[in-house]
């Protein structure tokens, strides 16, 4: 690539998927659906002072492609972006939405606002969701520095996005972390709270959807849990995870693989 | 009817230096300089948004001086180069040198074939990794590219302030030292710079994957304390 200067009306201004586009950095939407890698269920709650999230770990295309992938990652220190449906197209998704973030902060030396990044995603997955069926569906999560308070966004197909004033879930698990959500779910959730209701969404999506994958004591890999609050982006250590799950693993056996008739 | 005059290349070209430099000695200058734990810039400016250091990437920086919009323009492409080849390949793929090359090519280009040359003079730091060295490329309004072994002082009235600095430091000191050196040698013996008009970035290893720092009047006003 030459030096990339540009007169300024053609100017792609701060965005780095404009000029990625402009310049024929991003791959061509082509409309092949090729059967590939699936990454499913994540979920986003809200607590007094900030964002929990869980992700599964597994990849799911005929087989089981991979039991460790990360769905989650820091897109910058205060902002999570989980990712489902096509895992290539996740993974690409991903790296742009942090490099965009990142570009415009050097570029105009001040940082997007959690809105602002969250409305910058609807035209790219748009773009990718309409013209492809490998679709890619995120869920964003952060920490908003203007007005001190954690916030979630999710997105519709077809690039809507829409703020989540709760909780949210994204991927073929979702009806069952959804209903535990939404049974466990109360507005003066604390964070020790949202992270046990998270990690048994995630525990319950694992149960009954083939595509998610519950904890996996054997391999010793754990769904992926993280916070984000004005600390910024924490991930829990495996071992706290782990134990999260022993516990819900342990209730589960003992009263014979169900619920028991209340959350647990 | 228009006459034209014949004008010996020789005149073109120094009428043209004459030109950018005359451009280039109306702005404060910049000194940059290696100290024991990454590369320090400071610059003289009264404005608090309108930079001449500039982030460029995980272990890049620029600075200009000169015309603003001109080697603004260029901050932004290199800004757009780093990301792009990032993007491409991969983060530890984005090597300095390449990035001063293409700047000297095009500061060559704008010289010799541009309406007018750029009134800019610009540079392109890199802090060393395991695989890339410590540099400082200085690159003048016509193209010409330097790799300054120690400091690079850009500007106007740069012999002065290069002579300053080289009497006040012959090795590499802490952040503290070199700050007040440089300083030191962009005000000369008559004047002081109040912190409000210093912009001042580093590079250094904080433990994150981006190096640059800008520091606040209150750092500032903290180191040199």
């Amino acid at each position: 690539m030459g030096l990339p200067l540009f007169r300024a009306q053609d100017d792609p201004g701060p965005s780095f998927f404009h000029f990625a586009e402009i310049a024929g950095l991003t791959a061509p939407n082509s409309p092949s659906d090729l059967s590939s890698p699936h990454a499913t269920t994540v979920i986003a709650v809200r607590y007094d002072h900030g964002v929990v999230m869980v992700g599964d770990r597994q990849a799911t295309s005929n087989y089981i492609a991979s039991r460790d992938v990360r769905k989650i990652e820091a897109a910058d220190r205060f902002t999570a972006l989980a990712i489902s449906g096509t895992a290539a197209r996740g993974m690409e998704f991903i790296r742009m939405a942090q490099l965009s973030f990142e570009h415009y902060e050097k570029m105009t030396d001040t940082a997007l606002s959690l809105e602002g990044k969250a409305n910058y995603l609807s035209p790219i997955i748009q773009r990718n969701n309409l013209s492809s069926p490998l679709v890619v569906l995120p869920l964003l999560a952060g920490w908003d520095l203007s007005h001190h308070v954690g916030r979630i966004f999710e997105y519709d197909g077809a690039g809507g996005c829409y703020e989540r004033f709760d909780f949210s879930t994204i991927g073929s698990g979702s009806p069952f972390a959804e209903s535990t959500l939404r049974l466990g779910y109360h507005a003066d959730l604390e964070l020790d709270g949202a992270l046990d209701l998270g990690a048994l969404a995630i525990y319950e999506a694992g149960d009954n959807d083939p595509s998610t994958g519950g904890p996996d004591f054997v391999r010793n890999i754990y769904p992926m849990m993280v916070t984000i609050s004005a600390d910024g982006f924490q991930e829990l250590t495996q071992e706290d995870v782990a134990n999260r799950f022993r516990v819900i693993n342990e209730r589960r056996t003992q009263s014979g693989g169900v619920a028991g008739g209340s959350l647990r | 009817m228009t006459n034209y005059f014949y004008v010996a290349p020789e005149q073109l070209i120094r009428d043209r230096a004459e030109f950018a430099q005359k451009g280039i000695a109306r702005g404060r200058s910049i000194v940059a300089a290696i100290y024991d734990a990454g590369i320090v810039m400071v610059a003289e400016n009264p404005s608090a948004s309108l930079n001449k250091i500039s982030e460029v990437y995980d272990r890049i920086a620029f600075a200009g001086v000169g015309k603003y919009n001109e080697f603004d323009r260029l901050r932004e492409a290199g800004i757009r180069w780093a990301d792009g080849t990032g993007f491409t390949y991969s983060r530890g793929d984005v090597d300095a040198r390449a990035l001063a090359n293409f700047y000297a090519q095009h500061l060559g280009d704008m010289f010799t074939e541009g309406q007018k040359p750029l009134e800019v003079e610009i540079l392109v730091a890199q802090l060393a990794n395991h695989v890339r060295p410590t540099k400082l490329y200085r690159i003048a309004y016509e193209g010409t590219i330097v790799d300054e072994p120690r400091f690079a002082v850009l500007g106007g009235d740069a012999e002065t302030i290069k002579a300053r600095f080289a009497a006040s430091e012959d090795s590499f000191e802490p952040l503290i030292v070199t700050l007040k050196n440089a300083i030191a040698a962009l005000a000369g013996p008559e004047r002081t710079i109040e912190v409000s008009d210093l912009e001042v970035g580093i590079l250094e290893d904080r433990g994150n994957r981006r190096t640059f720092l800008r520091l606040s009047d209150e750092q500032v006003s903290e180191l040199l304390r």
